[in-house]
C-alpha cells in the first residue's frame, strides 16, 4: 500500500515518529531517486553513496522543507545537486588528456547489462554526450515524466528554457542514434 | 613518360569500399530509422544493480541518521532496570523477614556492643586523664594554661578549658594516693629518703 506524501511529512515532522518517517520516505522514493542519480553518474557504487547522502541530507534538513512544494520535487533537487557534485569531483580527478565524452561512454559500457539492446546503449551514450542542463532536463522529462513546472523548481530554470532544452536534447539524441546505429 | 596524356588515363577509384555498401545504405534508409522516434522507444534501465541494493542503502542511512541505534541499548537498560528492581524487592523482603525473626537477638547484641564501647571509651578517658595528670605534675597549672588564651583560637581554648576542668578531680585523687603512699612510710624511712635526695634550687625561686 502506497503511503501518501502528507503522511510521510507528518511522520517526519514529529520527533517521535521520525524514524518511521525516514523509512516511509525511502520506501516511497528510493527507486525513482536511485535511477535519476544513476543516469547522471552511471557508476553503481557512486550512485549508491549519492542516494544515501541524499536521504541523510533530506533527514537532516527536513525542517527546511516547505509544504508549498511537492515532496518529490524537494528530494529530486537534493539528489540532483548531490549527483552533480559527484560528477564534478570525477571530472577533477580525470586525466587532462582524456576526452570526457569518451570517458563517460566507457563507463556506460562497463555498467551495462550484457544483454542490453544496442539502441538502448546508444541512447545512454547519446545522453552522456549532451551538455549538463540538456541532459538533466531530458532525463527528468523522458524517464520520470516530470512536469516542466516541477523540473523548473528542481534546476532553477524557466519553463520556456526547459522546453527549448528538451527539444534540442531530443534532436541531438535522435541524430546520434541514426548516425551510430548499425543493423 | 614524356608523352603522358591525362585524358587518356583510365578513370578508376582506387579506395577500398566495404562489401554490400550500397545495400546497407539503402537498407538503413528504407528500414524506417530515418523516421526513428525517440518517444516510441521503451523506457528501460539497462545498468546493472547489486543485490539487496535498497536494503543496504536503508540500513546505512538509518545507521547514520539515527545513532538512535541506541534503541536496542535503551531496551537493554530497561531490562537491567527491571532485573535490578526485582532483585531489590526480593532482597529487601528477605532481609526484612530475617530482621523480624532475629529481632531480640540482634537487639541484645547491640546492647552488649554498646557496653563494650563504653568500656573502651572509659579506657580512653583514663588514658587522657593520666596524660593530663602528668602535665599537671610538671607545674603546668590551670592558671598557666589560661594565660595562653591570647595566642590560641577560641575553639582551642574551649577544648583546653574542658580538659583542665577534668584534670582537677583527678589531681586530688592522685594527691590522696600519694599521701596514703607517704603515710605507709615510717619516719626513719622518710628521713633516709630525704637525705638521699638533692635539693632543687630552682624550686625555691618559683615557690
Amino acid at each position: 500500500m502506497k503511503i501518501k506524501d502528507t503522511e510521510i511529512i507528518s511522520l517526519m515532522q514529529n520527533p517521535r515518529t521520525q524514524e518511521k518517517g525516514v523509512r516511509a520516505l525511502m520506501d516511497a522514493y528510493q527507486s525513482r531517486l536511485y535511477w535519476h542519480i544513476r543516469r547522471i553518474i552511471v557508476d553503481g557504487d557512486l550512485a549508491q553513496d549519492t542516494l544515501q547522502e541524499t536521504f541523510i541530507k533530506a533527514y537532516q534538513n527536513f525542517h527546511q522543507f516547505k509544504n508549498d512544494s511537492q515532496l518529490y520535487t524537494w528530494l529530486y533537487r537534493i539528489a540532483t545537486n548531490e549527483a552533480l557534485q559527484q560528477v564534478n569531483k570525477l571530472k577533477k580527478m580525470q586525466k587532462t588528456d582524456e576526452d570526457p565524452e569518451y570517458y563517460m561512454q566507457n563507463l556506460v559500457a562497463d555498467n551495462t547489462e550484457g544483454d542490453a539492446e544496442e539502441i538502448q546503449l546508444l541512447l545512454q551514450n547519446a545522453i552522456q554526450s549532451l551538455p549538463e542542463k540538456q541532459k538533466l532536463v531530458f532525463m527528468m522529462r523522458y524517464y520520470d515524466d516530470l512536469p516542466y513546472e516541477e523540473i523548473s523548481k528542481i534546476v532553477d530554470m524557466s519553463v520556456g528554457t526547459l522546453k527549448t532544452n528538451y527539444h534540442y536534447a531530443k534532436q541531438k539524441i535522435e541524430e546520434y542514434i541514426k548516425e551510430n546505429y548499425e543493423r | 613518360m614524356k608523352d603522358f596524356d591525362l585524358e587518356k588515363l583510365e578513370r578508376k577509384n582506387i579506395y577500398k569500399v566495404p562489401e554490400n555498401l550500397f545495400e546497407n545504405i539503402q537498407g538503413k534508409v528504407l528500414s524506417g530509422l530515418n523516421d526513428f522516434d525517440l518517444e516510441k522507444l521503451e523506457r528501460k534501465n539497462i545498468y546493472t544493480v547489486p543485490e539487496n541494493l535498497f536494503e543496504n542503502i536503508q540500513e546505512n542511512v538509518l545507521n547514520n541518521v539515527l545513532p538512535a541505534k541506541k534503541a536496542p541499548v535503551f531496551k537493554l537498560n530497561w531490562g537491567y532496570a527491571v532485573a535490578a528492581s526485582l532483585a531489590l524487592i526480593f532482597g529487601a523482603t528477605f532481609v526484612f523477614n530475617n530482621d523480624n525473626s532475629k529481632g531480640t537477638d540482634s537487639q541484645a547484641t547491640v546492647a552488649s556492643n554498646n557496653q563494650e564501647k563504653k568500656t573502651e571509651s572509659e579506657i580512653a578517658y583514663e588514658t587522657l586523664k593520666s596524660d593530663l595528670t602528668s602535665v599537671e605534675n610538671n607545674n603546668q597549672t590551670v592558671v598557666n594554661q589560661s594565660d595562653n588564651k591570647s595566642f590560641a583560637k577560641d575553639e582551642q581554648n574551649e577544648g583546653q578549658e574542658t580538659a583542665t576542668k577534668t584534670v582537677k578531680p583527678v589531681s586530688k585523687k592522685e594527691e590522696t594516693q600519694v599521701n596514703e603512699y607517704l603515710d605507709s612510710f615510717s619516719n626513719s624511712e622518710i628521713t633516709e629518703l630525704a637525705s638521699n635526695s638533692t635539693q632543687d634550687v630552682y624550686l625555691d625561686l618559683y615557690n
